[in-house]
């Protein structure tokens, strides 16, 4: 049954072809759009290379001082994050590294601007990086304030001109010389937290790691046992976080501060710049999907529109099963299995043409190291928004086709 | 003709419901995107208000210096890079440098009393020389001198969009406003500065003066400096040696203005340019959309509009009727959105001038006109070409 109304489907496709165009023309492209933003979506936050083992990683990169009337807020400073969140029970490994900097190599004239992060030792354990040569610097080396770098691949590529046996060369920047133990493939400037040109030991950067004030410079990672234990952590952390003193109690009365999954931390709190306890990942998911929605729905009440007028053709047909004891319901039924056969065709070209799509953002350069693809995940994204576009511009028409009279229908009228 | 048309749709309207909607929701899109490309627009045609080019930022880190003695580097730094070749003039600013992002907002008041009139604006805080680095435009009085050093009040320079708020058909020149606890003295008024980048709206500032005495480092971290036409790498490179060879520990960013100004664009034109694809793909949909209807609709009209050519109706009247109802169709779904629209500018939620509003609903009223009419364009063609006898013939 199911395969001769795709066969009905397939030759109403083929009868009018400009209608056919009309119709794949406006789904492929409403699916590309979605699909774009989704794959740039799990591009940022998903399980990709540094934070492979994204469920299992919490992040504490803003604190506030906070009261009703005053607030103070940036990264924390490496002793308290040294002092309240490394000696935490439950996280498996706790790194803390800086939020980000600069430093500043000529090769020749040519200036190289390298994004830089200075981290500890177990930075390289809680993440997963792809070394390409190699290795990273250990606890011991950054105990000891080695000038030791990780750097990424194009950074190697620019500064020595090659990425083989660079192992063991000195970079100069800032007036340092650092000896290259790792190369590493590039991160994506999307992976804000992570990403970096160079990745040096924070014992050899000019963070004050003695500073006692509660502010500062840095971020810190936790990585979890296991995914389910992310809320025992973040709950060990509030208790942490309650008995802190606060410092110039005259001037604020909260020290806020929160450890997050990737989500709730980079971009509720980059978009929506709360500092409460609340990160807003409801707010963010609930203004996502309301926003995808709105967008389906221009090219939904077109998809609709043309259904509704091109009833006419199929009045006859209608009419014939009608009359042969169709109910309203079957009728509906492969209406609806029509337009989503129709969706998915579109769906298809929709994924053909966000490949190409996100090919060209990648040329392009617009965001530094970029590599999207369409994951698992994209397709089965894909694959859902297609069938829903179906229903939500299939369900109208279908009740409207399946409510025409018999006698009408075979008479060929349609009101 | 015109009322019979509108009575035509209205009796139909259930059967138009559809298409008023899409053409709706179409206005609407059309409205928000027009009205962000038309903001953004004269934000662009305003003038920056400042030099920029040939400017470089010097971002300071003095690392793990004592605070007490970092003035005192960043004194012999400055002292160092003007003596340099190719170096024309250097000025410390607050952090709040043009294209940076950032900003120090305040409010700026006519009287220390509250209730009076008053204006947020952005605070630079600047030195004497900033007169020749970054060029900002004087409209009257002066720019800040070595008879500021005399005066007990703190010197200011209020832009023009402040005068208009502080000082409304007065000359401000010589009067005197508050800074919290303290009093400040406006010695000049400048032109529009928009130091927050080209597609920021014009919006009142203040520059306040930073006097040579001042040994403050920090928020006066950032040096910008004016350098010879034609400076590039090897000046920049021998800049950062010169001031790590003075500050031991010390870090160091050299970054052109014009660059800051590059990247900042970069990422505020993309998103609108993404917008304007995908406003641009649904307008196509859309148009797509209402020609399939219509040349759809025209196969089912055949009868009627045989019967209307059988009674002496010209090919011409045929036309004018098809896109004389799609129009009138367009004209519902128009006032609808302008409904809607119309409650930006009088609910005036973002602050933006009435006049973008009124601009973007002209052109999206206009656009979506001239969509409907080409669209019913070709389908009326065919309509006038129906011949009554095989039209009627038919039924």
């Amino acid at each position: 049954m199911l395969l001769s109304y795709l066969k009905i489907a397939w030759k109403v496709l083929l009868r009018r072809k400009f209608f056919t165009f009309i119709s794949l023309f406006g789904i492929s492209f409403t699916l590309m759009v979605l699909l774009v933003v989704y794959a740039m979506y799990d591009h940022t936050m998903g399980p990709h290379t540094p934070e492979k083992r994204v469920d299992r990683l919490l992040f504490i990169t803003k604190l506030e001082l906070w009261s009703d009337h005053s607030q103070s807020n940036s990264g924390a400073s490496y002793s308290f994050l040294d002092r309240y969140v490394r000696p935490l029970r439950t996280p498996e490994k706790v790194s803390i590294a800086t939020d980000g900097g600069s430093l500043v190599a000529y090769v020749g004239n040519q200036k190289l601007k390298l994004d830089t992060k200075s981290t500890d030792g177990e930075f390289w354990q809680v993440l997963d990086f792809d070394f390409l040569a190699g290795r990273p610097y250990t606890v011991r080396e950054v105990r000891e304030g080695a000038y030791v770098a990780v750097i990424n691949e194009s950074t190697s590529r620019r500064y020595f001109g090659t990425t083989q046996g660079v192992i063991g060369r000195f970079l100069e920047a800032d007036a340092l010389r650092f000896r290259v133990v790792g190369i590493v493939r590039d991160v994506p400037a999307s992976r804000m937290l992570t990403t970096a040109d160079l990745w040096k030991p924070i014992t050899v950067s000019t963070v004050d790691l003695r500073d006692p004030s509660y502010l500062g410079p840095c971020m810190a990672i936790l990585l979890a046992r296991d995914a389910a234990d992310i809320p025992t952590i973040q709950q060990e952390f509030r208790q942490v976080v309650s008995r802190v003193p606060v410092p110039d109690p005259k001037a604020y009365t909260e020290v806020r501060v929160y450890a997050e999954p990737i989500l709730g931390n980079l971009l509720t709190r980059e978009l929506f710049r709360t500092t409460g306890p609340d990160n807003g990942t409801g707010r963010f998911m609930a203004l996502a999907f309301g926003l995808s929605l709105l967008f389906m729905l221009l090219p939904a009440l077109n998809l609709v529109n043309l259904n509704v007028s091109r009833m006419l053709e199929r009045s006859s047909e209608i009419g014939v099963r009608k009359a042969f004891g169709a109910t309203s319901g079957v009728l509906v039924g492969q209406f609806l299995v029509e337009n989503i056969f129709l969706t998915l065709l579109g769906g298809v070209l929709g994924l053909g043409l966000a490949a190409g799509v996100l090919h060209l953002l990648n040329g392009s350069g617009l965001i530094p190291y970029a590599h999207f693809t369409l994951s698992g995940r994209v397709f089965g994204a894909a694959l859902g928004v297609a069938v829903f576009f179906g229903m939500l511009s299939g369900v109208y028409p279908a009740y409207k086709m399946s409510k025409l009279q018999a006698v009408q229908a075979l008479k060929g009228g349609t009101n | 003709m015109l009322r019979h048309l509108f009575t035509l749709i209205w009796n139909r309207k259930r059967a138009n419901f559809l298409l008023i909607t899409e053409i709706f929701l179409a206005f609407v899109i059309l409205f928000v995107v027009g009205s962000t490309l038309v903001y953004s627009q004269q934000n662009y045609r305003t003038p920056l208000g400042f030099d920029y080019e040939q400017v470089w930022q010097v971002d300071l880190d003095p690392g793990m210096q004592p605070r007490a003695q970092r003035a005192a580097t960043q004194r012999q730094v400055i002292q160092r890079l003007k003596s340099l070749p190719g170096v024309r003039f250097v000025a410390r600013s607050s952090s709040n440098t043009p294209f940076s992002g950032n900003s120090n907002r305040s409010d700026l008041r006519r009287t220390k009393e509250s209730g009076g009139a008053y204006v947020n604006g952005n605070f630079y805080y600047v030195e004497d020389a900033m007169r020749d680095v970054l060029a900002p435009h004087l409209i009257e009085g002066r720019w800040f001198d070595k008879r500021d050093d005399a005066s007990t009040r703190q010197p200011v320079i209020i832009t023009q969009e402040t005068r208009e708020k502080l000082f409304p058909g007065e000359s401000p020149l010589g009067k005197i406003i508050p800074n919290g606890d303290q009093e400040m003295q406006v010695v000049g008024v400048a032109g529009t500065y928009r130091a927050s980048g080209d597609l920021s709206e014009p919006r009142a500032a203040a520059f306040l003066r930073v006097s040579p005495q001042d040994t403050s480092f920090e928020h006066l971290e950032t040096l910008l400096v004016r350098v010879q036409p034609g400076a590039g790498a090897a000046l920049e490179k021998r800049m950062t040696t010169e001031i790590l060879a003075i500050g031991k520990g010390w870090s160091s960013n050299i970054t052109p203005l014009a660059e800051q100004r590059a990247a900042q664009l970069k990422l505020i034109v993309t998103p609108l340019v993404a917008l304007v694809v995908v406003c641009v793909f649904l307008i196509i949909n859309v148009a797509l959309g209402l020609f399939g209807v219509l040349w759809q609709t025209i196969n089912q009209r055949r009868t009627e509009i045989g019967l209307r050519r059988a009674l002496g109706a010209s090919a011409r009247a045929i036309s004018a009727q098809i896109v004389g109802e799609i129009l009138v169709v367009s004209t519902f779904g128009l006032a609808l959105g302008l409904l809607v629209a119309a409650q930006f500018p009088l609910l005036g939620v973002l602050g933006v001038k009435t006049s973008v509003y009124l601009t973007a609903m002209l052109l999206a009223t206009a656009l979506i006109y001239t969509l409907t009419a080409v669209c019913a364009l070709y389908p009326s063609w065919l309509a006038a070409g129906i011949h009554p006898a095989v039209a009627l013939r038919e039924e």
